[in-house]
């Protein structure tokens, strides 16, 4: 097969049907030189045959003879919003609905592009165009599979019961119900049509609850019955390419590309496959990292280790023993990682795991300190383990809330602060009840309520943990293994309602909170003046105020924080050691900014405290470690305090990525080697020093020492 | 080749004067006023230790300023001197002019190069590190002088970040990348803009400057000076700033002889290295081994 490298050249704009401006333009002076009086059966029959371009032009030379025909206009965005443009889509459905106010299927058409980018409002439209036509079919069955998209099987059955009563052929109607029987695991159903796109929409709700095998098989029934049916040939090699069969996804996605088949998520996941040839990959026993060549060297050691130590910890925690390696793989590009998150719910904003691979931002694809890589992997590992003991059951609430709750169990810094967005959630009692708490993460009401859902669910674990141990959330892991709703899990696991269960953690987190949300709005505004009070240099109000407001919200660590007015403050002032303390503070309130913790290596190591300096700078490793300063301070820290692996590590990190220094940079490496009482690896290092500076003294003084 | 180039740029540190002119221009904002400030004194302090140098530092300088002071040093300068001018600041192109900005009226390209032609000292060094600084290369190109701009031509307008690392440059011991105790003009270029690339890296962001080097007289500027493109010959021999004291050996009768063969090492060490692409890996190690330990044992006779 001739392997099709257009998607190459293109961005994902290209690949919608918008693109050939130019050539639409031409075809439509012709066609409407050719045909005097287009008709919409003249569109639908051009699209019907997939001449996609001739249908366009015809629907633009109908629009443009007749500007106040709404049903034109629906048409042609139903057209936009098959060929992947639901920008173009939705504008059109707005411009008919400007025309007819009620107008049923232009409120469908708003209802089915708000569905394909999981917005609350999906449900809003379908209603709305019920409401002018109660018969619309089409809009029965939409709120039906949102019903299911929103995990909530009863109300979906619901839905597609009255879908049923409007037309008991609806096969979409029928394949929510047969979905919601083979999400329950019962394999035989009276719903399976045996149709194509029944068995594609079931597949999709599959990979919606995280159930990829599944869901591939789905597709794969899809194709049997309906060949040419592209969406779900992209939807397999996705899919597949998600769960590391690259071969038979590439297969599948090139067959879709020749088809014409070129969505934004076919395209794109081409792209990123191509790009996998400058991806380096390491194995272990139980790992497969993949990393770019370019920061493969440097980020090896780390990540390898650290997804080791998760690994052995999860065993232990979770009493699960994965039957084989985990895949993580490393992207520094985020739009090439944003490519595997593609068409699913919620922000996906730092990582995401697909069964046994996990795929995440590099932290050199972020700004140095807003991104805490090692965290990310911890709670995307944590994901492996709890699908994988499910087979894959488990509500988005729990899993999201259990590997928020193990980034603060590796570490209390580790995990995510009490953001502003979640402060205005409490206070605007906009948290929602654990039974509900999915419906936050897929189809969100508010922009920031993923991120508040994340929170929810995290403290939820929390609380559950703290109030009824550990052993209560492993046996809720097996009763969702077992199929329980989180209703049952909750009930049965910790002997009370879910409602029960509502009120006493909002009774807690409202107290751990309380201080910071009640005083929050008074916070802002003194914050605000100490600012201005630093940038007036008036260091003994910057102290007095600052430190007044410190503990009304010590989770605030981003730009602006007060510990950095303090210490700086403290330090105009001489004080270093209470610049130390203040500096301190942020460190362990989880601040992550890599000049601000230098800052208070330098004064560590300044007072003595080489220790304590290192342990900052090590945590660093954690947050931004592509930073050649960091680890040769780090390696001449552990050197001096007898860390010879610490100092070894970190010079190699140094020399991963062409050392400002090179010949110092090898050196540094030989008196590390030297110490370790590895003469040949120090001698071996020596000589790449002196190769790039011949007369360099302390090198060659080691080498006469080494030589005798 | 090596020992040869050191101990030229030495002796050309020791028996003449480098004259150094730090220019600041108009900052427009108080973050950028406050930073060309704090550059151009870091640079300052880090001149105040060399040895037979003059050092003239204009901060928010007048184009008269400039002038006097570019003036005064074509009346003391000798051909056997040097200059190093340093430019920091906002510049502008307009597609057939560079300007510096000062208070005042601008300084162009092309009457810094009249400036700059009128002072006898033959080697020069021009590092113009504000925004649009490429398009001065055409002014101010000639033999025996490298220039050095943060920008590689006249169209990169934005506020460039080059100059906070020159001055790291001139501060950092790891910019003396052959560790001979004198950082040259190339290997200051180098760890700056290296600096500059990590900065644009690690904040994710286009980057929006792309320093060059001309020494040749008549290049357009490289980013990689190289044997390959000619470029960098000159300023490796440019001697910014010495680090510690190189030469007491050379001036030693005794050791003219330890000289002479650790030249002669010097020289090997650097033939094999030019080679190493058609030798075996362990044939390399073995050979190049051997000669670095002998320089190694040479050096160390030298010291004594």
């Amino acid at each position: 097969m001739s392997r099709p490298d257009n998607w190459r050249a293109g961005n994902l704009a290209r690949s919608r049907l918008s693109a050939g401006l130019s050539n639409l333009l031409l075809v439509a002076l012709s066609i409407t030189a050719a045909l005097p009086a287009q008709t919409l059966d003249q569109a639908e029959s051009l699209w019907k045959q997939h001449r996609y371009e001739e249908s366009k032009a015809v629907f633009e030379a109908l629009i443009k003879a007749h500007p106040r025909n709404a049903e034109y206009r629906v048409r042609f965005g139903r057209l936009f919003l098959e060929r992947f443009n639901a920008p173009e889509a939705s504008k059109l459905f707005n411009e008919a609905l400007e025309i007819q106010p009620k107008r049923a299927d232009a409120f469908l058409g708003m209802a089915l592009v708000a569905a394909d980018g999981f917005e609350a409002q999906a449900s809003y439209f379908a209603h709305k165009a019920l409401e002018a036509d109660p018969h619309m079919l089409e809009a029965q069955e939409l709120l039906a599979r949102l019903a299911l998209e929103d995990n909530n099987p009863a109300k979906a059955a619901e839905e597609a019961h009255k879908a049923l009563e409007m037309s008991a052929q609806s096969t979409q109607a029928k394949a929510i119900l047969a979905t919601i029987d083979w999400l329950n695991d019962k394999p035989v159903t009276p719903w399976d049509t045996h149709d194509g796109a029944a068995y594609e929409t079931a597949a999709r709700i599959f990979v919606l609850n995280r159930r990829y095998e599944e869901g591939i098989l789905l597709f794969r029934k899809a194709i049997a019955a309906r060949p040419d049916l592209w969406s779900a040939h992209s939807q397999l090699g996705i899919n597949l390419m998600r769960l590391g069969r690259e071969d038979e996804a590439r297969t599948e996605l090139e067959l879709c590309y020749e088809n014409q088949y070129r969505d934004a998520a076919t395209v794109n996941t081409l792209r990123l496959m191509d790009s996998y040839k400058n991806f380096t990959t390491y194995k272990t026993d139980r790992t497969v990292l993949r990393l770019h060549k370019k920061e493969a060297e440097l980020l090896h050691p780390y990540f390898e280790a650290e997804m080791l130590r998760a690994l052995n910890t999860y065993d232990k925690k979770y009493g699960f023993h994965l039957d084989k390696p985990v895949q993580v793989e490393v992207y520094p590009d985020h739009e090439d990682f944003a490519v595997r998150t593609m068409g699913m719910p919620g922000l996906g904003a730092l990582g995401v795991t697909f069964g046994y691979v996990v795929a995440m931002d590099s932290p050199s694809g972020r700004p140095p300190g807003t991104f805490h890589w090692a965290s990310t992997m911890w709670h995307e590992l944590s994901h492996v383990y709890v699908l994988n003991m499910t087979n894959f059951r488990v509500p988005r609430w729990f899993t999201e809330g259990l590997a928020v709750h193990e980034e603060t169990a590796v570490s209390p810094e580790w995990g995510d602060r009490l953001d502003p967005h979640v402060i205005m959630a409490i206070k605007d009692h906009k948290l929602l009840p654990v039974a509900e708490l999915d419906r936050g993460f897929v189809r969100p009401e508010y922009p920031t309520q993923v991120v508040v859902s994340y929170f929810e669910a995290g403290r939820m674990c929390d609380y559950i943990d703290r109030e009824w141990g550990w052993p209560k959330l492993l046996a809720m892991i097996h009763d969702f293994a077992g199929g329980a709703s989180t209703p049952e899990a909750i009930e049965k696991e910790l002997g009370i309602k879910p409602e029960e269960f509502d009120k006493r953690f909002m009774t807690a987190l409202t107290a751990e909170t309380k201080k910071t949300v009640d005083g929050f709005d008074k916070w802002r505004d003194q914050l605000k003046e100490v600012a201005t009070e630093y940038k007036a240099h008036d260091y003994e109000d910057v102290i007095r105020d600052a430190s007044g407001i410190r503990d009304t919200y010590p989770d605030y660590v981003e730009a602006g924080n007060v510990y950095q007015f303090l210490a700086d403050g403290y330090l105009a002032k001489g004080d270093k050691k209470a610049a130390i303390a203040e500096l301190d503070r942020y460190a362990k309130e989880g601040g992550r900014s890599p000049d601000t913790l230098k800052q208070l290596a330098t004064l560590l190591e300044e007072a003595g405290n080489r220790k304590e300096a290192a342990e900052v700078l090590d945590r660093l490793n954690y947050i931004y470690p592509i930073d050649e300063d960091l680890h040769r301070r780090l390696g001449d820290l552990w050197l001096s305090l007898g860390n010879t692996a610490g100092a070894i590590r970190e010079y190699q990190a140094v020399l991963a990525k062409a050392p400002t220094d090179p010949a110092a940079s090898h050196f540094n490496l030989a008196k590390a080697y030297r110490t370790a009482n590895r003469p040949d690896a120090a001698k071996d290092e020596l000589l790449l020093s002196l190769e790039a500076a011949p007369g360099f003294r302390p090198a060659q003084k080691m080498l006469l020492e080494l030589s005798k | 080749m090596r020992l040869l180039l050191t101990l030229l740029l030495t002796a050309a540190s020791l028996t003449a004067t480098t004259y150094y002119v730090t220019v600041t221009g108009l900052g427009g904002e108080p973050d950028y006023e406050q930073h060309f400030a704090m550059w151009a004194k870091d640079i300052d302090k880090a001149l105040k230790s060399t040895p037979d140098s003059k050092i003239d530092t204009l901060v928010n300088a007048t184009r008269d300023q400039v002038r006097t002071a570019l003036d005064g040093i074509a009346k003391q300068a000798k051909p056997q001197d040097a200059l190093v001018l340093m430019l920091i600041g906002h510049g502008s192109y307009d597609g057939y002019e560079y300007k510096i900005n000062l208070p005042g009226p601008d300084l162009t390209a092309s009457e810094l190069a009249t400036l700059l032609d009128r002072i006898p000292a033959t080697r020069q060094l021009v590092v113009d590190m504000t925004s649009s600084s490429g398009g001065a290369i055409e002014f101010l190109r000639r033999a025996n002088r490298v220039v050095i701009t943060a920008t590689k031509n006249g169209t990169e307008k934005n506020a460039t970040v080059f100059a906070r690392y020159w001055v790291e440059a001139l501060d950092d011991p790891a910019a003396d990348s052959d560790k001979n105790d004198v950082v040259s003009a190339l290997e200051a270029f180098r760890f700056a803009d290296k600096k500059t690339v990590a900065f644009y890296e690690s904040q994710n962001r286009l980057a929006t400057e792309h320093a060059v080097l001309e020494d040749t007289g008549k290049g357009d500027g490289v980013r990689a000076p190289s044997p390959e493109n000619g470029e960098g010959l000159l300023a490796a021999q440019f001697p910014l700033l010495r680090l510690g004291a190189t030469a007491a050996a050379a001036k030693d009768p005794a050791k003219v002889q330890l000289l002479a063969k650790k030249e002669d090492l010097e020289q090997q060490i650097d033939k094999l290295k030019y080679e190493k692409a058609a030798i075996p890996p362990d044939e390399y190690k073995k050979q190049i081994g051997a000669l670095l330990l002998k320089l190694a044992q040479t050096q160390q006779e030298i010291d004594k």
